[in-house]
């Protein structure tokens, strides 16, 4: 019976939960709700909008901003002084103050993510800091410590706003807010935020440019603090610096933390438990501290993943209760390779040396398409180096990369996986929290470019790249046997799997030029065969291949052309028959003498 | 002069902060957010100890020694060690500040409380400046403390063995170094060293609640302009920070003060990412 | 190379594995690995890459947790022991990849490799000078910094660094990795030698045949499996061997198997 109920919730679009706490939020004016009662669901939704923005930043880009108290203020001293000037429109005031902080992020973002690692989260602490600084700096406007005062009651179209009208307007904006929050995680744009906090090399390499989309990110989850500004100038009619110092910033912290921080809904659960919880107690007003500084370390040490880690195990043991499964993948049977533009790789005399060692020495080769180059030679003998500067990783020290005749040396990492290249990794790296067919699709982010704006709206456009997305991922899966895994967490998987995902990624961008690090490592029999097999067909269909592997026999079946490189320079070259009988290579390579018979 | 002397003595006691975190940063490569708290409660049982108690100094130094280093130990145990990433200890350490803060408070109260220096109060006329005695005690222990360091890390074999796990700490476990005892030890030590500073810091700042918030971050600045893990670093970000703080109070008005440190947070990092005594090296994949 | 007498005196090993698993999360690399380790005598691990070999060292060493089988050293069960307990009792493990300590100096490496002696640093310094006997290039440049060095002297700093704490097993992954073949050979050379001081060696290698010629047993090792474990005076035919080193899987019949020169 209970199992039936929940196989009917479950049967419902994902949205519906959300619509109806929606309603219910908008609606509970109509109950009669006291004063104080009120109050407090306003402020919870005001402290939900900036603890949702932290989320974009920390939860989902893996960066912890905490000057979202900074962004409130600025949000809120934008909101009113517009006010006091004359300037009551609510919608104006929103407006005027979400632009404002976009602008703060930006540039506070630019300056704390170049210098990376805890920059920004001490640049944007700092910015909090300072806040009651800036404010004494303009004290004839903002009225400095005192204060600012004389803010008039918000109105909308020229009509004055009352009590319930304000909890509306709140109530609105939390709920857009959420709905475009839900929008960009749920998008190609979430996926590629997953992937880059994951592994920012493996994001560069898929043509996402870290820097500016952890920028967009953090930029972006300045907005609501901005907007939560503004309603709060307008609800309490006084703002002073007082209310956003350290105690607010780690509070937001602290619900950030508690609710999840790579959820969209967890920011309510979090808000809603520090606003009724610490922050209620006033007659323990000095224990505030004591508790926020606690659901910290609580939070910290013991609820991996918040509240929404619990939450979602629970979800998934009821759906194996009640037999839920994932839809098995459909449209799997067709399956071939299609043609591919292959473009001509060219590396002349590359040179590298990191510290007093030479990785690479005058290192050149041609990959052609329609033929697989491999790269072989002993560990160490500077294989993978050659295929980070090819990637934009390493800089070269020496000589020209060219892909179809343009330089591709000193490009950055995207820039080089926008032009065409495509690569797969020795450790291959899997994101947390995106399914196998999420995780193929985001292969394609640089390939058709849809923004975060038609995301968040779901333009049209938006709706075609996705369907195209879903399409060509799902072909992907399909040509690497995997088709049946595509609503599988890709996380789950086992490594033959994960290297056949990554191939599967690569291949999703149409790539000029793919790159293969010892794909081959770590496979099953059968996956081995469905690799080769699936590296013939590439081949056949135009591809440019280049292969760094381990095994021989693997190499000699696949390969046209042999590079064989030790300690850094090209010690043979040629077809396979020449290469296999070649004696510098037995002797380097397989570590065969003259002596031993 | 006056302002100068005034600057350094400041910029010493963010150096203290910031040789804490580096003590932390080198032996487990987190960073410990609360260190600064720890040395508030440091000048809480100095003010306890030297005005409530009338304890003698070298019991007062040994308890608030002794104290916090107990404290660091346990911040340890419940906020460190059951956490992997450092990121997350990051949080977690920021809610052990936070914890401290909020009890301090309970025990304390908010008011500032003044915590008298055991070498006088005496005003000294030195290099054409006036300067008290704490001040003067506070920039030679932060350049002793780095000196000592620096002799203890090159000249003995648990100093050695230190820097070795900092740099790699798998590499470091199986030439048989206790990774979690030594990464345990450096905490507490870390501890030790706050407690040890409170006689030294309180005279200057006052034993207050509010102290920890802005050391902390006063520290992680220090830190990051002399470079993570730098210990000479840590003299030249304090001096920096601490000269910047004081002029610009001086000479553009208080509220100027904490915006000037930012600037020139700003515009060194800019110029070396990494810190003035830091190397980059190339990223790895 | 050392004259055998597996009858002389009950022998023990001085590293033993019985049945050993591990991985890494729930992946599984290696699931059956039994092999001996004897005093004074060389074990080389052969197989393809992926076949569980560094894996295998990683649990011996103690760095990824057995998820099955025992570890013994020196006829004590160290299978639950940290690893840098295991140091303590006579384990030393060079691990791939020339893991010196870059920021330090020779003479500082080899410092850090003795901590586990409780000896003073004088006291190191004077281990230190028999390690610069084995390798006198690490005479010569003490003062110089390890990251400096090129990369055969820093595997061979690397080797002095584990014998500081003078083992009684020592286990070397791939140190010939990466260098050039005059290197290798010198390598190898020092390798085989230190089974004089009465070490039990496990050798990790690539290089096959330089590898065999020095060993006194040879384990080869397949999808986490033992395949051969033999003595080396059992071994007929190096071609079986190699056989099974480059895997009998790749899809392409025997004849293109690499010929002899």
């Amino acid at each position: 019976m209970t199992m039936g109920l929940w196989r009917g919730l479950r049967a419902l679009p994902t949205w519906t939960v959300p619509v109806l706490c929606a309603a219910v939020l908008l609606l509970l004016p109509a109950f009669g709700l006291g004063f104080s009662a009120t109050r407090q669901i306003q402020l919870a939704c005001i402290l939900a909008l900036l603890v949702s923005g932290l989320n974009l930043s920390l939860g989902y880009a893996g960066e912890l901003a905490l000057g979202q108290a900074a962004m409130y203020a600025f949000g809120a001293y934008t909101a009113g002084l517009l006010s006091v000037a004359g300037h009551t429109d609510i919608v104006l005031q929103l407006a005027a103050a979400g632009l404002a902080v976009l602008v703060v992020g930006v540039l506070t973002g630019m300056v704390g993510l170049r210098l990376g690692s805890w920059s920004l989260a001490m640049t944007s602490f700092f910015l909090v800091l300072i806040v009651p600084d800036v404010l004494a700096v303009f004290d004839d406007r903002t009225g400095g410590r005192n204060g600012l005062s004389g803010i008039l009651g918000p109105t909308l179209f020229g009509r004055p706003l009352g009590p319930t009208e304000i909890y509306l307007v709140i109530a609105v904006v939390l709920v857009a807010w959420f709905a475009v929050m839900r929008n960009i995680v749920t998008s190609r744009h979430g996926v590629a935020l997953r992937v880059l906090k994951q592994s920012p090399v493996l994001a560069s390499s898929m043509g996402i440019s870290v820097f500016r989309m952890k920028l967009l990110a953090y930029a972006l989850g300045a907005i609501p603090a901005g907007l939560a500004g503004a309603l709060f100038a307008n609800l309490d009619l006084y703002v002073s610096p007082e209310a956003f110092g350290f105690v607010l910033a780690t509070t937001i912290l602290a619900a950030a933390i508690l609710g999840g921080v790579t959820s969209v809904y967890g920011a309510l659960a979090g808000a809603a438990i520090m606003q009724f919880g610490p922050n209620q107690s006033s007659r323990f007003q000095e224990f505030a501290l004591v508790f926020t500084g606690a659901f910290l370390i609580i939070g910290g040490v013991l609820l991996r993943g918040g509240l929404a880690g619990p939450a979602r195990r629970a979800v998934a043991r009821l759906d194996r209760a009640a037999g839920i499964r994932p839809r098995p993948g459909a449209g799997a049977a067709e399956a071939a390779v299609p043609r591919i533009r292959g473009t001509e790789l060219v590396v002349d005399g590359v040179s590298k040396s990191f510290g007093g060692n030479r990785a690479l020495d005058g290192v050149s080769f041609r990959a052609e398409p329609g033929r697989v180059t491999a790269l072989i030679g002993p560990n160490g003998s500077g294989k993978t180096t050659l295929l980070n500067m090819v990637c934009g990783f390493y800089r070269t020290d020496s000589g020209r990369i060219l892909l179809d005749g343009a330089r591709l040396d000193g490009a950055a990492a995207h820039r080089v996986s926008r032009a065409g290249v495509a690569r797969t990794f020795q450790t291959p790296s899997v994101p947390d929290g995106v399914t196998v067919l999420e995780a193929v699709a985001a292969g394609r982010y640089s390939a058709d470019r849809v923004s975060v704006l038609s995301a968040v709206l779901r333009l049209p456009r938006f709706r075609r790249a996705r369907r195209a997305d879903v399409a060509e991922a799902e072909r992907m899966l399909a040509l690497v046997g995997m088709a049946e895994l595509r609503d599988e967490p890709a996380s789950s998987l086992p490594l033959g799997m994960r290297r056949l995902l990554e191939v599967a990624r690569s291949l999703a961008a149409s790539p000029g030029v793919l790159l293969l690090d010892e794909a081959a490592s770590g496979l099953d029999e059968d996956e081995v065969e469905r690799l080769a097999e699936l590296i013939r067909r590439i081949r056949r269909a135009g591809g440019t291949v280049v292969l760094v592997e381990h095994n021989f026999r693997l190499v000699l079946d696949l390969a046209d052309d042999i590079v064989v490189l030790a300690h850094g320079q090209v010690v043979a070259h040629g077809p396979p028959a020449e290469i296999e009988t070649n004696p510098r290579v037995l002797a380097e390579y397989l570590g065969a003498t003259e002596e031993v018979s | 002069m006056t302002i100068i002397w005034g600057g350094l003595a400041l910029g010493a006691v963010y150096a203290l902060v910031a040789i804490g975190y580096n003590i932390v940063f080198i032996s487990s490569k987190t960073f410990n957010f609360a260190q600064a708290q720890l040395m508030m409660v440091g000048t809480f049982v100095a003010y306890t100890g030297l005005v409530t108690l009338r304890l003698p100094v070298a019991v007062v130094v040994l308890l608030a020694t002794a104290a916090v280093t107990l404290v660091a130990a346990v911040e340890e145990r419940l906020a460190v060690r059951p956490v992997e990433d450092p990121e997350t200890v990051l949080v977690t350490t920021l809610g052990a500040g936070v914890l401290i803060n909020g009890l301090t408070q309970v025990v304390w109260g908010g008011q500032p409380l003044a915590v008298p220096f055991f070498g006088g109060d005496g005003v000294l006329e030195l290099l054409g400046g006036r300067v008290y005695p704490v001040e003067i005690a506070l920039v030679a222990v932060a350049v002793a403390l780095v000196v000592l360091f620096g002799w203890f890390a090159r000249r003995s074999v648990t100093g050695l063995t230190l820097l070795a796990m900092a740099e790699d700490r798998e590499a470091a476990m199986l030439r048989g170094v206790d990774v979690r005892r030594l990464a345990f030890g450096a905490f507490a030590a870390s501890g030790a060293l706050a407690g040890l500073l409170g006689v030294f810091v309180g005279p200057k700042t006052f034993a207050v609640a509010t102290l920890g918030a802005s050391l902390a971050l006063k520290g992680f600045v220090v830190m990051a302009i002399g470079g993570f893990g730098s210990m000479p670093g840590t003299l030249v970000g304090g001096m920096v920070v601490g000269l910047a703080e004081a002029l610009a109070a001086r000479h553009l008005g208080s509220e100027f003060a904490a915006i000037s440190v930012f600037a020139v947070l700003i515009a060194i990092l800019l110029v070396r990412p990494s810190g003035l005594f830091v190397r980059t090296r190339e990223r790895l994949v | 190379m050392t004259d055998e007498s597996p009858d002389a005196s009950p022998r023990k090993p001085v590293l033993r594995a019985r049945g050993l698993a591990t991985g890494y999360g729930d992946l599984r690399v290696v699931w059956d690995v039994s092999l001996d380790v004897w005093p004074g005598e060389l074990t080389v691990l052969l197989g393809r890459n992926g076949a569980g070999k560094t894996s295998t060292l990683r649990a011996l060493a103690g760095l990824n947790k057995a998820s099955g089988g025992t570890v013994e050293l020196d006829g004590a069960d160290v299978t639950r022991t940290p690893a840098h307990r295991r140091v303590r009792r006579g384990l030393a493990y060079v691990q791939e990849g020339k893991r010196v300590f870059h920021r330090r100096t020779v003479e500082q490496n080899l410092i850090v490799g003795g901590c586990t002696r409780r000896m003073s640093r004088s006291a190191l310094r004077g281990e230190a000078d028999r390690i610069y006997e084995i390798f006198p290039v690490l005479g010569e440049k003490r003062n110089v910094l390890a990251g400096d060095m090129s990369g055969g002297q820093q595997q061979m700093l690397a080797i002095g660094q584990a014998l500081m704490a003078a083992p009684k097993a020592l286990m070397l992954d791939e140190p010939s990795g990466g260098l050039a073949p005059v290197i290798v050979a010198q390598v190898m050379e020092q390798v085989a030698r230190l089974t004089e001081h009465g070490i039990g060696v496990l050798l990790v290698e690539q290089a096959l045949e330089a590898s065999v010629r020095v060993a006194d047993h040879i384990v080869v090792l397949d999808m986490g499996r033992v395949l051969v474990g033999v003595r080396k005076d059992e071994v007929d035919d190096i071609a079986t061997l190699r056989e099974a080193y480059f895997g009998r899987r790749a899809g392409r019949p025997p004849e293109h198997a690499p010929t002899e020169p």
